[in-house]
């Protein structure tokens, strides 16, 4: 990556350091921040010295900032994930404080509750918080890679202007920035070095006369240079890129809408909230480019599932499609269409283009979906193939027409996922911000192709905050972050929500000996009984809610219900048709089933680290990473069903009548999850190590692990079925 | 003198069939290895909970004929002790894994309640002692198969024990031979569906780069740079 690299900073500089994608940026800063070989694989010369020690001399000492917003969020809520680092090094709990609260106010952020959910933050406001996180082991050099690349120009502003607040702080820390657009940063720095293409310095010096000096270098680089506008689109022909059949009126309209989203909460119930709204009418015009814009936050994303059919409008009809099928219907919500249907009539751009990879090749991947069509041997496999070659060259990839798409940059492969999405000829392109991480040179490729595509009767709805792109618009929807209605406190709290985890879990497991040792259902079923009592005591509550926490706890008995008439058969079957063993295995079943269901949903996973680590003396490091990997157990959920709809729209459909399409469906979206859950964990690695985490054999704990007497109380109480079940016999 | 030294360093890339070892001290768990377990763990406990809703369903279909059959089906459940040894090959790493994943599997109510946890540390046990046995330097096809068959015992021990006074686990009234039966399917279970298949998603993770930090991914890197 990076060769005979010398590169000198004093105390207290602010340097921009640019050059084409590809030539080792971010490498140079995970080498400044000693986090190399955190988790890349390469060989590593060389030396990188922080005020004359190895960066991790100090735990802290370089502070890291990550391109994509939350890929560094350690923790569910603000105040332990600023903590984290404080906590790493063992700074005792008082400090910690003091600490949190002024890294907060440093960027900004001072006004937020210290318990505010981290997942409730927007992107801009989530880049601070990491900005703070690094700011909270006060670090003599702070690197940004990037930090803005992601964000609406308000956010982007928000981070900008934290950063200046900063370096104008009496003592403030070295800063070194990456950025491909330099404009906003040229008066928050004073120096510009310039790497080359193999990770040469070309240039180094004052910031305002380097890229005087520069400027031509740095255009034909593909660095966005301030006061330079946007870059002339490559000129594409539109016969790679003509939709399937020549329309004249919209494949795709749609009305006013609104989309809601259910999070199931802690406490057993839901909470529904307005995640996003479309004020006014979209029609995908044949020739038209429709520009979704607002800041992060408002619901572009959201609408443009909507407009794929992957979320359902509260008026299901509101999103209507007309099929690009010989027999085209009626138009029909684009939900009802079946994956060729699909298809054929709408593509699909995610934010994230990893997760459209269905192939093992780059021309494999483009091909994809023609293929998926061309079943019938309706199209010419040698045409395809020649024109998806064309494609790639178009954008800038043909050299890499054999490569694992899955090994791309992040830039090559979302216009891989536009070449893709597009070969085929659908109607109409859905684009989640395609143009982000693109250089001057990939982005005039990128946006030509796409005009290339309007020409040729393509209809393109594309979610972004790139200016220039929204200046080609012919429509643009302005989306603002809907209104949330404020919570419901809760009225009554029941016993179960007020005691710790360690409480919950221990009675629980309490069920399992007082299952395993009902020696005959005559017990078991006394202790059921008891069992069911204490339910009512633990679950009830004055006020509404009740009736929704037994509906949860009968739901989540299901299982065991199932459980206990599959076991009871068997045992039945096997043990001398005698009812009297079914039975008692049965119940015994129950008694073991019906405590975990009562208690094991109110475990909150952060507090169940902070008991782990601080009442059990369990190791502090794989405590803490099991905590982060809980707090995301539900994005996992959120990442399959992405894939599974990226799969959909790109004609790869499943069908329970050929059991091959569903092995190979269940496989292609197990391994992506597996991939993905891979990469976020060697992310948040870098990040967790950049905040002092590899050495952090003893670390105190910011929020204390009490044990109150309700804990007392609910073991007490679950510890009744077993002696029940000890004592009835006798 | 170099070059023998330059020589002794080439000599296990050739030999394709040695698997390579975690970096050493073996205990010295990286953070990236921490968080790569107990990721990989949450993401399979996803699955694990996905595979209790299926187990239920027609496996059931099954315990109505020969139940000792449905031993057939539990290799699924022995996956993230065979995947976090095989991936991350430091002492600790199967066990880990498969408790992670246990715990997730979990949350959401399962029909087996806090036993699951429980199960976790059983079939975890299981898989870590072959790995042990091995000393954490063998990660093969067969060793990843023993793993998986190795899972069961500990867990089928607990599910047919039965106590003197009466009560035990959840089979406890079989007979012997039924029981039996049962850990032979559940060995059998574990070794194609979670030993072969753990082995083959590993080996398929490290092609598709998502393993680079990791021994299998170096191990795919050399095979494929020569």
């Amino acid at each position: 990556m990076l060769r005979d690299l010398t590169l000198s900073v004093e105390p207290g500089e602010r340097v921009l350091l640019a050059g084409p994608s590809g030539s080792g940026k971010s490498t140079l800063l995970r080498a400044i921040a000693g986090l190399l070989e955190t988790a890349d694989a390469g060989d590593l010369t060389g030396s990188v010295t922080v005020d004359g020690v190895v960066p991790g001399a100090r735990p802290g000492a370089v502070g890291l900032v990550l391109q994509e917003p939350g890929s560094g969020v350690v923790a569910a809520s603000v105040g332990r994930d600023v903590a984290f680092g404080p906590e790493n090094v063992g700074v005792p709990r008082d400090g910690i404080r003091a600490v949190v609260a002024d890294a907060l106010a440093a960027v900004g952020l001072g006004d937020l509750a210290l318990d505010t959910p981290t997942s409730a933050l927007s992107g801009g406001q989530t880049q601070r918080l990491a900005l703070a996180g690094t700011l909270a082991l006060d670090p003599s050099v702070v690197l940004l890679d990037e930090p803005t690349a992601m964000l609406d120009q308000g956010s982007a502003k928000g981070v900008r202007d934290a950063v200046a607040a900063l370096c104008s702080r009496p003592g403030a820390p070295t800063l070194v920035v990456v950025e491909h657009v330099l404009g906003p940063w040229v008066d928050l720095v004073e120096r510009l070095v310039v790497l080359s293409d193999d990770g040469q310095v070309v240039a180094d010096g004052p910031v305002r006369a380097t890229l005087e000096a520069e400027r031509e270098r740095l255009l034909a680089m593909g660095v966005w240079v301030p006061g330079e506008g946007p870059p002339e689109p490559v000129a594409v022909d539109p016969a790679l890129v003509t939709p399937w059949t020549t329309r004249t009126s919209p494949a795709l309209t749609a009305v006013p809408l609104v989309v809601e989203r259910t999070t199931r909460l802690l406490n057993g119930g839901r909470r529904t909230r307005c995640a996003a709204e479309l004020t006014a009418g979209l029609e995908a015009v044949p020739g038209s480019l429709t520009a979704l814009v607002g800041p992060s936050g408002s619901g572009k994303s959201t609408v443009l599932h909507a407009l794929a059919g992957f979320l359902i409008p509260t008026t299901p009809d509101a999103v209507r499609v007309t099929p690009t099928t010989p027999d085209a219907g009626p138009p029909t919500p684009p939900g009802d269409l079946g994956a060729a249907d699909l298809a054929r009539t709408l593509a699909w751009v995610p934010q994230w283009s990893s997760s459209t990879i269905v192939a093992g090749t780059v021309l494999d991947e483009v091909l994809a979906t023609s293929r998926a069509l061309g079943d019938d041997g309706s199209r010419d496999i040698e045409i395809d193939t020649d024109r998806a070659r064309a494609l790639l060259a178009a954008l800038g990839l043909a050299q890499l027409e054999r490569a694992d798409p899955r090994h791309l940059s992040g830039g090559e492969q979302r216009r891989l996922a536009v070449a893709a999405a597009l070969h085929h000829g659908p109607a109409v392109l859905l684009a989640d911000e395609p143009t982000v991480g693109q250089d001057r040179r990939t982005w005039a490729a990128l946006v030509g192709l796409v005009a290339a595509y309007r020409t040729a009767g393509g209809a393109v709805v594309a979610a972004t905050h790139d200016t220039h792109v929204v200046d080609r618009a012919t429509v643009v929807h302005h989306l603002s972050p809907p209104a949330q209605a404020p919570e419901v406190p809760a009225h009554g709290i029941p016993l179960v929500a007020r005691c710790g985890p360690l409480a919950l879990l221990g009675g629980a497991l309490l069920a399992v000996p007082a299952g395993v040792l009902s020696p005959h259902w005559s017990v078991s079923l006394v202790v059921l009984a008891t069992q069911l009592v204490l339910a009512v005591v633990g679950l009830w509550a004055p006020g509404p809610g009740a009736l929704a926490r037994v509906r949860g706890t009968a739901l989540r008995m299901l299982p065991g219900l199932v459980a206990a008439l599959s076991v009871g058969w068997s045992t039945w079957f096997l043990a001398g048709r005698d009812l009297d063993p079914a039975l008692t295995v049965a119940l015994r079943v129950l008694v073991i089933v019906l405590p975990a269901a009562v208690l094991i949903p109110w475990i909150d996973p952060d507090r169940l680290g902070d008991h782990l680590a601080q009442r059990l003396r369990l190791p502090d490091r794989p405590v803490v990473a099991t905590a982060a990997a809980l707090q995301r157990v539900q994005s996992f959920g959120q990442i399959w069903s992405e894939l599974s709809r990226a799969r959909r729209v790109r004609g790869l459909g499943v069908s329970w009548r050929r059991p091959r399409s569903v092995v190979s469906h269940l496989g292609a979206l197990t391994m992506g999850l597996l991939v993905r859950t891979l990469r976020a964990a060697a992310e948040l690695a870098v990040a967790m190590d950049a905040r002092g985490f590899a050495t952090a054999w003893s670390r105190s704990w910011w929020l204390p692990a009490p044990w109150w007497w309700r804990d007392t109380v609910l073991v007490a109480l679950s510890a009744i079925p077993l002696a029940v079940a000890l004592l009835v016999p006798l | 003198m170099a070059t023998q030294i330059e020589n002794s360093t080439q000599e296990p890339r050739s030999s394709s069939r040695r698997s390579l070892t975690a970096t050493r001290p073996l205990m010295g768990w990286r953070t990236v290895d921490i968080l790569t377990i107990a990721f990989l763990g949450a993401a399979l406990g996803v699955a694990f909970w996905g595979w209790g809703v299926f187990y239920n369903g027609p496996v059931t279909a099954l315990k109505i004929g020969y139940a000792p059959l449905m031993g057939l089906f539990v290799g699924p459940w022995f996956l993230a002790g065979v995947i976090g040894g095989l991936v991350v090959r430091r002492p600790g790493a199967a066990l880990f894994c498969e408790v992670v994943a246990a715990l997730v599997s979990m949350l959401p109510g399962t029909e087996w309640g806090a036993t699951v946890l429980i199960s976790g540390v059983l079939q975890g046990l299981g898989a870590e002692l072959v790995f042990a046995i091995f000393g954490y330097k063998a990660f093969g096809l067969a060793v990843a198969s023993l793993a998986g068959a190795m899972s069961a015992p500990l867990q089928w021990g607990f599910e047919v024990m039965s106590l003197p006074a009466g009560g035990g686990g959840w089979y406890a009234e079989w007979v012997m031979r039924d029981k039996l039966v049962y850990l032979g399917a559940m060995m059998l279970s574990g070794a194609v569906l979670a030993g072969l298949v753990g082995w083959l998603l590993v080996r398929a993770l490290a092609r598709a780069g998502a393993l680079s930090a990791f021994p299998p991914g170096q191990e795919h890197r050399e095979s494929h740079a020569v």
